[in-house]
């Protein structure tokens, strides 16, 4: 972090003040802009911004800088539904007396009333606002006189004693934006990088400008967007902020005359050395006094330091509780963690360095940012919100997340999956990024044996063997319900099936794998169609829908963990019935060696054996490879849906078969 | 529709008498541990009625949690505003053996604004303290105290059992009221079957229950509320944001919202009453008054909730909604209305509890607390036309399953009525399905269909003509989701709102429908309306189980078969009728093609749980013969 009492002085020796030349005056609403049906870009959306402005400098008054943002928003509503962006909500943020303020807030209402505009205005009666919660205070309006055609606009201005905080800006939205400029800026001599993400190219435009009321130069960064279309959701997305069109902006330097020169800029090795500098990670965790009693019976005579990793990692996790919060610094602290039995993510995973260190292991914290805190685009701490534990042993490596009750050694919680992580090794001076924290493929067998009968009925026995995230997942879920909901819910799942004699094990533990097994029956174990009986051989466990629908996809596919998924059935089929014909074998595969689909199916005797595996490489998926994957399950559902036909046998055979038994 | 309005009655159901309790797991009843996410040890609510303004209420939970599912019963938290205020909040956490782990004051709990996604403002706030349970079971113990001018806002109900899968060991109700005025009225709702002791002195009620044992919600059962054991409250004199009451029955409650919350509300500028005037001049029925007053509301205003002090109940003006053009559904409702007269129109504006479960008002319980939202009965003919004003899309008259079928208060200046809305039953709900399709050689399908939906079958569906291209084919994937590979070619849709009818005609086809086997094809004739919907399956069914509404599906398909191939197999026709409703699936070849007539009507009823499994029967048949399938094969 930034000191900004530093930088508030530096600052000081500025006056900023804004001179804005916008095309887009506020309040010149044309008739075409009212008349507007549809935007041709997309006829479909149901609002469009028409404009948006936003600009974003630094201020000084009576030798008190705040940063400003200046919004400008104009919006078209084409149907009912786009009545939703005529409300705005303003979260300002506050710490202690430093408060973030709406100022000069204007806005209209635009309609056209017998080809007349009719202008209604925000009254202030109709700004609400409201203490949100501890940190935020929230202004909130939505505006008078809507109705579909409408023209909406408002500007206000956001002045924040935050300068060093450039939020994000965000040039994405669900509704497609036909205009955007925006611009930020910076005194001279104060050097940003700019961070651009999302599909969109922006073309930032930088340029100098005197101010001669000033006597100072300023840099403006500056966006000229058009015609931005809309941000669509769509499934098997890590987060949708990673995609979202927009640019950050972080301090690196600032060299201007008379002052020394100071560097900001960092890489992540950079980031990673700073935090090692904090105080929870310099002292804290070579500290042991607290739970120095605790640990010294159980480690005594424990020389093997995988054994001893394995001990501690599972007293933390039965001896804390996670209270739901990230963090990459200590919220309670080493002892008051262990006291309560409770922290967040750094209390917990910090205090497992701490032990491993304590016990001698070569442990260090390594910092992250989970999926819903998306992907740090930039070296910065700001971006990274979490912590886990590392241990190296014998030049192997080891990531351990204690927060979770599932999670295991190398196994962890889906969320640390998304952008590899900053080890923080103090001892040995390595401060750097490690970009191959990946999941382990979860290898799954499910097992059935099954009977059916000459009327369809058909009774079986289901076994299943799952490891990794996949047990992960299954407990998860499992501990969620109570045992009879849990088995209305897998009914449900795998419809037209009767289960009893359930029974899971290995469901409380994290480690290991994990077994299912249950007896079932059914009375759709064949369709009967004439005197021939029509099986479906994957029977309940086939998929029958397609997870991907639309037809194109920008965003890759994320599956969480890479698995391979083995079903192995055996069919015993009715006595005085023979098989006349089986569904052809099948092997597919994904390119570059993504995934594989087999199905093999034999008849031996009175019965059918069935393999199918399904395996799918990587958690990540290319929106590249999109078309192929649908398309990769959708020959899988036609596989899934082949049959086996069954015929009463001849005499002959029936005399044969009698006969060699 | 969804919209609510809220009542500030948030004094839930949720204090009591202080003594040194044990805690101890070990020594819980068994029986109050089966079935049983949480179990409350103590649950105590003493409600002091010191004078017709000022209401004093102590709460005091004992809540022992088992297991992960029971913590959202151990959240300590406390709704107040500008009225309500808390006067003290503590919480004591305590562990298994019945130690205390835990000290909460007030000052740790946190403060938030008690606004919902659906509300621009309200000045609803509440104290919450969020504990981090570290161990399974833990006892949380929550006291507070909290004081109002408004008697009008006593607890309006007591759960003697809070929720399913949560048992009771001790619950305590009792209500002090300084004279026998502020005597309030109580009601006591299935205490068949559990041990209550009551006490009733000239000062004080009180009602003390012992042990009630947890049970489980089961598919199709009726709401909590209808098989809990309570007790209703209902104050008769009482004082509300600056307004006195007396409430004897339905009429004195219908007077005096009338006379005070909707007095001067119905006002309007002169301007929109020559506009109103002006769009129905020439037009002497008031029914059709009405409808144009109706698409007026609906094409000119929008649903926003704004909710500050009285405003709980009482309506903003109509002059006020006329300027901004928002409002909540009181707002909406009380403009309308304000349209309607200044037409010559009567309407009145009706209390309601809507939701997609149909709720009744208590006939005889006449109250400020039962309902959670607004509409209008417009009296026509002598029959009530029902208006919902926070839609913009429904028909006029049509109010779907939000409000449908359920006893309501209707709100007259001369006092007030008790009325069931319009139903929607059994085939008013009605599908119809007609159409061809061809299966071709590669088993691929293509067809042409028309449905047309009507009642609550509508409701489900006429949204859909607003929707996004995308919208609709993610709607079509996912409503024929056993068709793999569907490709949605052209579709249109009609709303007629005047008959309440949605027509979808539509162009389809599939890939890969039929399977394949040799030279065979398989394949369910019924692609179009599979019931794939099976009720859970229980072992031991113990609730019974109800069919709000029922439906009438109809179907009819031409089906043709590629050339060169003859029909192996067909399946049988079926014909089921039994109390839940019918059956009928008929496939014929006629002239080499194939005709399939299909029709599933399911009941409206209420079912004891012995009939659970006859129903569940019934629609694993439906789906099973839904399913049924042909076979062709090409003739040498």
């Amino acid at each position: 972090m930034k000191t900004s009492k530093e930088l508030m002085c530096m600052v000081g020796l500025f006056l900023l003040t804004t001179v804005q030349a916008q095309e887009i005056e506020f309040g010149k609403i044309s008739k075409e802009e009212l008349l507007e049906k549809e935007y041709a870009l997309d006829p479909e959306a149901e609002a469009l911004v028409l404009y948006r402005g936003q600009n974003t400098y630094l201020q000084s008054a009576s030798g008190i800088t705040r940063m400003i943002t200046e919004v400008h928003e104009r919006i078209k509503i084409y149907s009912k539904k786009g009545f939703s962006h005529t409300t705005e909500s303003i979260n300002l943020y506050n710490r202690g007396s430093d408060r973030e303020e709406v100022r000069k807030l204007k806005a209209f209402t635009y309609t056209l009333e017998n080809d007349k505009i009719v202008a209604s205005e925000l009254d202030k009666d109709q700004i609400f606002e409201n203490e949100y919660s501890y940190n935020y205070d929230q202004v909130k309006f939505t505006m008078p006189n809507v109705k579909e055609g409408s023209v909406v606009e408002f500007k206000y201005s956001i002045s924040s004693p935050f300068i060093w905080n450039i939020d994000e800006f965000r040039f994405q939205r669900d509704i497609p934006i036909k205009h955007l400029k925006a611009e930020l800026r910076t005194p001279e001599g104060f050097n940003f990088k700019q961070t651009q993400k999302g599909f969109f190219r922006l073309n930032a435009k930088i340029s100098k400008k005197r101010d001669h009321r000033l006597g100072r130069d300023v840099v403006i960064t500056s966006f000229d967007l058009s015609n931005i279309p809309a941000l669509k959701a769509e499934s098997h997305v890590d987060n949708i902020d990673n995609y979202r069109a927009g640019a950050m902006f972080e301090l690196v330097s600032i060299d201007i005359p008379g002052v020394p020169y100071k560097s900001y800029a960092q890489s992540w090795a950079d980031v990673a050395k700073t935090i090692g500098s904090s105080s929870d990670y310099k002292n804290e965790l070579d500290k042991t006094r607290s739970f120095k009693n605790e640990l010294e019976s159980m480690l005594v005579g424990k020389t093997d330091y995988l054994e001893i990793t394995n001990l501690l990692f599972k007293y933390v996790k039965d001896n804390t509780e996670w209270n739901g919060l990230d963090g990459s610094s200590f919220q309670n602290g080493l002892k008051k963690t262990l006291k309560e039995k409770k922290g967040n993510a750094a209390d917990i995973n910090l205090l497992l360095v701490a032990m491993l260190r304590y016990a001698g292991v070569k442990a260090n914290p390594v910092i992250l940012s989970t999926k819903e805190n998306a992907i740090p685009m930039f070296p910065t701490l700001d971006r990274l919100n979490y912590v886990i534990a590392h241990a190296s042993i014998d030049g192997r490596d080891f990531y351990m997340d204690a927060t979770e009750e599932f999670s295991d050694i190398n196994l962890l919680p889906i969320r640390d999956y998304n952008w590899g992580g900053l080890l923080v090794d103090n001892h040995n001076k390595v401060w750097k990024h490690i970009s191959h924290i990946a999941p382990k493929k979860a290898e799954n067998i499910y097992s059935v044996n099954c009977q059916i009968n000459e009327d369809g009925f058909a009774e079986g026995s289901y076994k299943s063997r799952l490891t990794n995230h996949s047990a992960y997942q299954f407990r998860e879920k499992f501990k969620g319900y109570d045992l009879d909901e849990f088995l209305n819910e897998l009914e449900s799942i795998y419809s037209g099936i009767e289960i009893s004699e359930y029974d899971a094990k290995n469901t409380d533990t994290f480690d290991g794998h994990l077994t299912e097994t249950f007896a079932y029956e059914t009375e759709n174990g064949a369709d009967i169609i004439g005197d021939k009986l029509y099986v479906n051989p994957l029977s309940f466990l086939r998929i029958e829908e397609n997870p991907f629908k639309t037809d194109k996809r920008e965003y890759p596919i994320d599956y969480g963990f890479p698995f391979r998924d083995r079903y192995m059935i055996t069919i015993t089929i009715p006595e005085g019935y023979a098989v006349e014909s089986l569904p052809a074998n099948l092997h597919m595969n994904l390119p570059n060696d993504l995934g594989t689909y087999k199905y093999v199916i034999k008849n031996v005797g009175n019965k059918i054996q069935l393999s199918v595996t399904f395996e799918i490489n990587s958690a990540v998926i290319s929106a590249l490879n999109y078309l192929e994957l649908k398309e990769y399950y959708n020959q899988m559902i036609i596989k899934g849906s082949e049959q086996v036909v069954l015929t009463k046998s001849t005499d002959e055979y029936k005399e044969s078969a009698a006969g060699s038994r | 529709m969804r919209y609510f309005f809220l009542l500030p009655f948030y004094f839930l159901s949720l204090l009591g008498f202080s003594q040194d309790s044990d805690y101890q797991f070990d020594l819980l009843d068994s029986e109050l541990v089966e079935n049983a996410n949480a179990i409350f040890r103590q649950d105590e609510m003493i409600i002091s009625i010191l004078s017709k303004k000022d209401l004093v209420l102590r709460r005091k939970k004992v809540i022992t949690v088992l297991n992960e599912l029971g913590d959202q019963y151990a959240m300590a938290y406390v709704g107040y505003d500008n009225s309500r205020k808390i006067k003290s909040i503590s919480a004591t956490v305590y562990d298994s053996f019945g130690n205390r782990i835990e000290k909460i004051k007030e000052k740790d709990f946190q403060d938030f604004s008690a606004v919902d996604g659906n509300t621009l403002y309200s000045d609803s706030r509440v104290k919450y303290y969020r504990y981090t349970p570290i161990q399974y079971p833990y006892t949380l113990e929550l006291n507070y105290e909290v004081s109002t001018k408004n008697t009008g806002e006593i607890p309006a109900t007591w759960l003697f059992l809070k929720d399913f899968m949560v048992s009771t060991e001790q619950s305590n109700l009792v209500i002090n009221f300084a004279s026998p005025d502020l005597e309030p009225v109580l009601k006591e709702k299935n205490l068949e079957g559990i041990e209550v002791l009551k006490n009733k002195t000239t000062q004080s009620i009180q009602y003390s229950v012992g042990k009630v044992r947890a049970f489980k919600e089961e598919s199709l059962c009726p709401s909590f509320e209808k098989l809990a054991p309570h007790i209703k409250i209902r104050p008769v004199n009482f004082h509300y944001e600056g307004y006195d009451a007396s409430i004897n029955n339905w009429s004195d409650l219908g007077i005096w919202m009338s006379e005070n919350l909707l007095r001067g509300r119905d006002e309007l500028p002169a301007a929109t009453i020559s506009k109103v005037k002006a769009l129905t001049s020439g037009i002497d029925d008031n029914l059709d008054k009405a409808k144009i007053v109706y698409k007026y509301v609906q094409e000119n205003t929008r649903y926003i909730s704004v909710q500050v002090g009285i405003g709980g109940i009482q309506p903003i003006s109509a002059i006020d909604v006329d300027r901004v053009k928002y409002g909540d559904c009181k707002g909406l409702s009380n403009y309308t209305k304000a349209l309607l007269k200044a037409v010559g129109v009567e309407a009145y504006y009706v209390h309601v509890e809507a939701g997609r479960d149909q709720v009744n008002f208590d006939q005889d319980f006449p109250d400020l607390a039962q309902g959670n939202h607004a509409i209008l009965a417009i009296p026509y003919n002598n029959q009530y036309y029902w208006i919902d004003c926070t839609s913009q899309v429904h028909p006029f008259g049509f109010i779907g399953d939000f409000t449908d079928n359920r006893k309501v208060f209707v709100i007259k200046p001369d006092g007030g009525e008790i009325v069931t809305t319009s139903s929607y039953l059994n085939e008013q709900n009605f599908q119809l399905t007609e159409g061809l399709y061809t299966l071709f050689e590669d088993g691929s399908i293509q067809g042409e269909l028309e449905i047309s939906t009507k009642g609550i079958q509508y409701d489900d569906r006429f949204t859909l003509a607003d929707q996004s291209e995308e919208k609709i084919e993610k709607h079509y994937k996912k409503h024929w989701n056993n068709i793999n590979n569907l490709n949605v070619g052209s579709y249109q849709f009609e709303n007629n709102r005047n008959e309440v009818r949605f027509t979808e005609q539509l162009s389809l086809s599939a890939a890969n429908y039929a399977s394949k086997s040799g030279d065979r094809l398989l394949f369910a004739a019924n692609v179009f309306n599979k019931q794939q919907y099976i009720p859970a399956r229980y072992r031991n069914r113990k609730l019974p189980f109800e069919i709000q509404r029922g439906f009438l599906d109809e179907d009819k398909f031409t089906i043709s078969i590629p050339i060169g191939f003859g029909i192996e197999a067909i399946p049988e026709a079926i014909n089921i009728d039994n109390k839940y409703g019918s059956y009928n699936l008929l496939i014929e070849e006629i002239d080499g093609k194939i005709i399939l007539k299909r029709k599933l009507l399911v009941k409206s009823g209420t079912y004891a749980n012995t009939d659970y499994s006859g129903f569940r029967d019934f629609m694993k048949n439906v789906s099973k013969y839904d399913n049924s399938k042909i076979v062709i094969k090409p003739i040498l």
